[in-house]
């Protein structure tokens, strides 16, 4: 489960800057007054220093840090 | 050109005179200079905050503001390739480099080309990596120099003689950063990057309101007027796979620039950097809404002014002289206190890698500090020469720059990790890929994609290729850094077979 939680972490940030752009590359919807695109790529400035965060738990609680 | 602002070029001035001021402050003590490890990564005693400044004033510099706005300009959302880019560049780097701080810090190491130059027990290699480092900074010196003077251009034409006070500037921060270190630009990016978020959102904030009555009305006007601005091309030479592969191969070229490299050394634990890791994505926010005032130029600013002025006209033709003065002061700083820090990690390259390794082993002590410090006057000379005698000659080395710096991503990072990586797989496999890269970027063939991407891949099939031709040479050294790296995890691996 945790390592799986790991696998996911990693590479969401990759998919959803990377892989999917030419989905979301798109005008419409309008969100928060940024287009889908610059609104897209804005989330993903907030969500990857969680992934890292989520990461960075996974290996503490692992004692993987050291 | 039209004349400048007096107000605005009297408070550009006397910011960037109070800065220099305190980068000589921040020296005072003499200690600052009394080794290589103290000049160039201030003892690595610089916690998480320290080096969140010092690393964010390296990589946002006034080419980022100047450029990217351009960019935005004429070519629209292809300037949003450096949000993913530079998002995913710290997340990459949490993998690798608290373990590359942990070596560095262990064996007493101030550059990467030292740590591969341990990890491989080979000088070649390392003054080959000093060498792409030095050659590919010196372009990326001269462009923070144009971005000061296009600044003091619009600022200041009438009143000065721009060239002139470009060349004070940097003799000035030549001088101190020759005196002071690292521990120059670092007190001096706190100030720098305070102004930079205070000044861009400002900007952000009122440019909107003054030209088009609030943000929302902007976004439907661009939307109306200009939507090929706010969507990345679907095929062309720059379309989305050249995004793409843009930001990834950007992404891990980041941290193989001597300027971060050094930002990155000072940190004094591993916990520091992956903090850092954690947060600098953040600073990114920035970055998206410079790249929307280069829209708001495009709307704005009349049909033909010269793109590479985007930024500094919009900032013109909306401001009265304060804000003018405030705005240009920033970029002026965005544009000296890089300087600063690249001219260390070049400095430095060219001291411990180049010269030590590869010409007099014998060098230490405080004739090689002094050397290293010595420097940073070439550096900088070099890239003044280059930048106002021969302006054009740099622009390729300029756009390779990136795909260049990658090619040495598979010597420092791949080799954290693969404990039979050999030395001469890696040092072909470099000199493959930067091969690949001119060739492809001189010939016009990249199909759409990003040159440093077809380098890279060279370089990485041509490791995985001979390497088995070298193995058991690579299995059969051994030597401190490799020891350090791999055989703690070997016996705890043994322990862990054994309690199974």
């Amino acid at each position: 489960m945790k390592k799986l939680s790991m696998i996911l972490l990693i590479v969401l940030p990759f998919l959803a800057q990377l892989v999917v752009l030419p989905f979301v590359n798109r005008i419409d919807p309008i969100i928060l007054g940024l287009p889908f695109l610059q609104f897209w790529l804005f989330l993903w400035i907030v969500l990857t220093p969680l992934c890292t965060l989520g990461i960075y738990q996974l290996q503490k609680s692992q004692g993987g840090l050291e | 050109m039209q004349q400048g602002n007096l107000t605005a070029l009297s408070i550009t001035i006397f910011i960037i005179l109070t800065v220099v001021l305190i980068g000589f402050l921040a020296g005072r003590d003499k200690a600052t200079r009394s080794s290589v490890e103290e000049w160039s990564v201030g003892g690595r005693r610089f916690g998480g905050l320290l080096v969140w400044f010092l690393v964010g004033a390296d990589l946002y510099t006034a080419y980022t503001f100047l450029g990217l706005t351009s960019t935005a300009y004429t070519a629209g959302s292809l300037a949003f390739f450096a949000i993913p880019y530079s998002v995913l560049a710290y997340f990459i780097s949490y993998f690798f480099l608290p373990k590359l701080w942990k070596v560095a810090n262990h064996h007493k190491l101030t550059t990467l080309a030292d740590y591969a130059r341990e990890r491989f027990d080979s000088k070649l290699l390392s003054s080959l990596i000093a060498i792409v480092g030095v050659l590919m900074l010196i372009p990326y010196i001269c462009l923070q120099l144009s971005g000061i003077q296009d600044t003091l251009q619009v600022a200041g034409t009438g009143f000065i003689n721009v060239k002139v006070v470009v060349i004070t500037s940097f003799v000035l921060v030549a001088l101190y950063t020759f005196f002071s270190g690292i521990k120059g630009p670092t007190y001096t990016a706190i100030i720098k990057d305070i102004l930079v978020w205070a000044i861009m959102l400002f900007m952000v904030v009122s440019l909107p309101i003054m030209h088009f009555g609030g943000w929302n009305p902007m976004v439907d006007k661009i939307v109306n007027e200009a939507p090929q601005l706010l969507t990345i091309p679907n095929a062309g030479p720059k379309g989305i796979p050249w995004f793409i592969t843009a930001s990834f191969v950007s992404a891990l070229a980041l941290f193989m620039w001597a300027h971060a490299a050094t930002g990155v050394f000072t940190a004094k634990s591993a916990d520091a950097i992956r903090k850092n890791a954690m947060f600098l994505p953040l600073y990114n926010i920035v970055l998206i809404l410079v790249v929307f005032l280069g829209f708001i130029a495009f709307l704005v600013l009349p049909k033909g002014t010269d793109p590479r002025f985007a930024l500094l006209s919009l900032i013109q033709t909306s401001y009265g002289g304060v804000a003018q003065g405030l705005a240009y002061s920033t970029i002026a700083l965005a544009s000296l206190i890089p300087c600063s820090i690249m001219a260390i990690g070049a400095s430095n390259l060219f001291a411990n890698n180049i010269y030590r390794d590869l010409i007099n082993p014998k060098v230490k002590g405080a004739k090689l500090t002094m050397i290293t410090r010595g420097m940073v006057f070439v550096v900088i000379g070099l890239a003044l020469l280059f930048g106002l005698v021969f302006p054009q000659a740099l622009v390729s080395l300029q756009l390779l720059g990136v795909s260049g710096m990658v090619q040495i991503f598979p010597a420092i990072v791949i080799s954290l990790f693969w404990k039979n990586q050999s030395r001469e797989a890696t040092i072909i496999g470099l000199l493959v890929g930067l091969a690949v890269t001119f060739t492809v970027y001189a010939t016009g063939t990249s199909l759409g994609i990003y040159e440093g991407f077809w380098g890279l891949m060279a370089n990485f099939s041509s490791i995985v290729v001979l390497n088995p031709l070298f193995v058991k040479k690579a299995k059969a050294s051994t030597n401190s850094v490799k020891n350090y790296l791999f055989k703690d995890k070997k016996k705890k691996l043994e322990l862990v077979r054994k309690g199974a």
